[in-house]
Order: structure tokens, then C-alpha cells, then sequence
């Protein structure tokens, strides 16, 4: 689709597609196909870099730059945020929170710049989940031992052992499928918009319902929900590992 | 080409871990080390600050008390000169008194002696006139002339006896 589909009316209807396959190649028998998610995630992983090399470059103790305020802003909030719903013993995971809310936000927030939401992509959130699956059971196992982590699923009775079983599963279903939801029904109902609305310019003649209206709805479905996502997404890794713990946290 | 709308894509999956192991460690090495040890460097220089400011304190109260002692010091010697100075004044004054109660006496001794002697000399001079008179007054009574000389010794005699005799009453 173009602008000019936009002013007149889509001709071709409403087609929402999954990312586009760059290229593939076939490694030991599996294809990988390198799509437009990856190849925009790499874009948001160098403009995160330079831009933290730039936050942090030149910091100094005393009389500090409004960008090295922003970015101990940052690490401070991040550390609140992990210290509060995960105690003071999880403080080293706070790299890794920063990091998972900032790539989830900006990866809803590209389509801000008319790019495909890195979320939109079933497979984003789903690997971050997988990520939170294994960091959940690695930290049960660490805490509780091989035999109490196994024990876990046999309690309170052993008939609970396939719903624990499913629980666990559901865990990271229910993650990955909550933040592909809301970014893509969200990109899914903007394409509705623009086509309903090009429609109506076009039995109208006039261009002023495509301009105004998407961006009020583009503010709620990109940058509140994209940051209510992200938000929601890194509380409950927190969350999940933190009650995988199991340990109380500290003060 | 496009991918299904909803579908699980190996490779996908393969790069976001890969992307995310990426934005992990640019997060960690840039954004949460630098921050981290400037924190700490800051914390440190604050922690240099309060010592100075605790050591200024130390220095400033022991200063003060060494004030106070010096101060307590001058008081004492201060009271020791003026106790001194009043104790020189007091002898000094003492000294003077006594000088002038000297003079004083000897003067009064130099008068005395003045006063003797001239005393004795009206009265030599007394005895002279007298004596002349006596002889004046014995001449116009016996009309004639007497040997001056043995008169005089008779008067002489005379007022010596009367010196005595006043000598003896007083």
C-alpha cells in the first residue's frame, strides 16, 4: 500500500501478512529464513548501542550532563524496579530487565515509523518467553535442588502432576501469546482504520478523515500499549523467577 | 515472501536469542557498567568528603580547646601581674611613706634645733640687754660710778641662777 492507496481507498482490500523472508538458507536440513523482524531488531540493537555509548560517554561525578542524568535515571529506575519485585539478590538481573523492556518497546514503537513491529512477529515474544521458561526452572532447580524442583510437581497430591505440568507450560504460552495479541490486533485494527477510512475519503472526495484520527489511535495501540506490553512482559519475568526463587526477599 | 501471520519460525527464534544476548550485554558492558562505577566513584568521593569534613571537625574542636586552655592560661597570668603589680605598688608607696616620714622627721629634728638656738641666742641677747639695763638703772639709783665689770659678773650671776632655777622647773 502506498499514500496515495490511502487518499483514494486500498483497491486490494485488507491483507494483514506475516513478516517478509528476506532470504533463507538451509543448515544441516533447516531452512532459516532471515525476515524483516530480525533485520529491523538488528537496526534497533545498533541505534540502542550508539545511543547508550552516547548517554554514557564522557560521565563524570560532579556537575553531570543532562544525558548522563538520563542515563542513571535509567539504571537507577531499573534497579528499583528489579529490587522491589525481586529483592536485593536479583540486583545482577537488572541488565537484562533494561535490556528485554527496551527491545520490546522500541520493537512495538517501530511502527511508529511505518515499519513491521518487531512484536507483531509471533516469534519475538516467544523467545523471550522460552528465555523466562528456562530462567523459571533453572531458578527452581537452583534453589530447591534436582529432587524438590521434581517434588514441585507432585504437590500438594500427585494428581495435580499433569495440570503442574500444564501450568508450566502455560506460562510462557500465555506471555509470548499476550504480547503478540495486543501489538498485533493493534496493527491488525490500524490497517481496518486505514482502509475504512481511505473508503470513506473516497466516497466523500475529501482527504481529512486519513489525517488526525489514525495518529489519536496510533498514540493508544503503539505507544501505550506497546509500553503497557513491554511493562507487563518484564513484571512478570520478574514476577515468575522471583516466585521460582521461592526464597523471601530480602529487605 | 512472506511468513504465515501467526507461525513458529526456527530461525527467527534462533536470531532474536541471538539479537537479545546482543541488547543484553550492550545493556550490561555499556549502559549498566559505566553508570555502576561512576556511582561507586561518586560514592567514594563522598565518603573522602565526610572524612575531611570529620577531620576539620576534630582539628576545630581541638583547636578550641586549645584556645580555651591558652585562654585560661592569660587569665591566671594575667591576675599573677596584676597581684605583682599591686605588691610593687604597695612597697613603691610603702618606700615613699617611709622617705617622707624621714624628710619629714628631719626637718621637724633641723626646726627643733632652730628654734634652740635662737632661743638661746634671744636669750643671750636678753641677758646682754638686761645686764646693760640693770647697770643703767643701778647707776641712775646710787648716782655714782661703779665698776662696771663687777656688776655685770653680779648680774650674770644673777640670770644664771634664775636659768637654773627655770632650768630646774621645767
Amino acid at each position: 500500500m502506498q499514500i496515495s492507496d490511502f487518499l483514494r481507498g486500498s483497491p486490494d482490500g485488507i491483507d494483514v501478512k506475516g513478516p517478509r523472508v528476506v532470504c533463507s538458507f538451509d543448515v544441516f536440513g533447516v531452512t532459516i529464513n532471515l525476515t524483516e523482524t530480525v533485520i529491523i531488531s538488528w537496526a534497533i540493537i545498533l541505534a540502542v548501542t550508539l545511543l547508550l555509548l552516547w548517554l554514557t560517554s564522557g560521565m563524570k561525578t560532579k556537575n553531570i550532563s543532562k544525558r548522563q542524568a538520563v542515563a542513571e535515571w535509567i539504571v537507577q529506575t531499573v534497579y528499583g524496579m528489579v529490587e522491589s519485585s525481586m529483592g536485593k539478590r536479583w540486583r545482577n538481573f537488572a541488565p537484562y530487565i533494561g535490556a528485554l523492556f527496551t527491545f520490546s518497546i522500541l520493537g512495538s514503537l517501530v511502527s511508529m515509523l511505518g515499519l513491521r513491529s518487531v512484536t507483531a512477529d509471533f516469534n519475538a515474544p516467544l523467545t523471550w518467553a522460552l528465555i523466562t521458561f528456562v530462567l523459571i526452572h533453572g531458578t527452581n532447580i537452583r534453589t530447591h535442588g534436582i529432587g524438590g524442583y521434581l517434588k514441585g510437581y507432585v504437590d500438594p497430591i500427585p494428581v495435580m502432576l499433569p495440570i503442574n505440568i500444564l501450568s508450566e507450560i502455560a506460562t510462557p504460552v500465555s506471555m509470548s501469546l499476550r504480547h503478540f495479541g495486543n501489538v498485533v490486533s493493534g496493527m491488525v485494527i490500524t490497517s481496518l482504520l486505514y482502509f475504512a477510512l481511505s473508503a470513506a475519503t473516497k466516497a466523500v472526495g475529501v482527504a481529512f478523515l486519513t489525517i488526525g484520527i489514525p495518529a489519536v489511535l496510533s498514540l493508544y495501540f503503539d505507544l501505550f500499549s506497546g509500553f503497557m506490553q513491554a511493562f507487563v512482559f518484564v513484571m512478570l519475568t520478574m514476577a515468575y523467577i522471583s516466585n521460582a526463587d521461592g526464597r523471601e526477599p530480602e529487605a | 515472501m512472506n511468513l504465515d501471520f501467526l507461525t513458529i519460525d526456527v530461525g527467527t527464534i534462533l536470531f532474536t536469542l541471538i539479537n537479545t544476548l546482543l541488547i543484553f550485554l550492550a545493556f550490561k558492558f555499556i549502559l549498566f557498567k559505566r553508570v555502576d562505577a561512576i556511582l561507586a566513584k561518586r560514592q567514594e568521593e563522598v565518603d573522602a568528603t565526610y572524612t575531611a569534613a570529620d577531620d576539620a571537625l576534630a582539628s576545630a574542636n581541638s583547636d578550641k580547646e586549645q584556645y580555651a586552655k591558652a585562654m585560661a592560661g592569660a587569665k591566671e597570668e594575667a591576675a599573677q601581674i596584676v597581684s605583682r603589680a599591686e605588691k610593687t605598688a604597695q612597697r613603691e608607696g610603702d618606700a615613699i611613706l617611709e622617705q617622707a616620714r624621714t624628710e619629714a622627721q628631719a626637718v621637724r629634728e633641723k626646726a627643733t634645733l632652730d628654734t634652740e638656738r635662737e632661743k638661746v641666742q634671744a636669750r643671750t641677747a636678753l641677758q646682754g640687754e638686761i645686764t646693760n639695763l640693770a647697770m643703767e638703772l643701778a647707776e641712775k639709783i646710787m648716782e655714782k660710778e661703779i665698776d662696771k665689770t663687777d656688776h655685770a659678773r653680779l648680774i650674770d650671776d644673777f640670770l644664771e641662777e634664775i636659768d637654773s632655777s627655770e632650768d630646774g622647773e621645767s
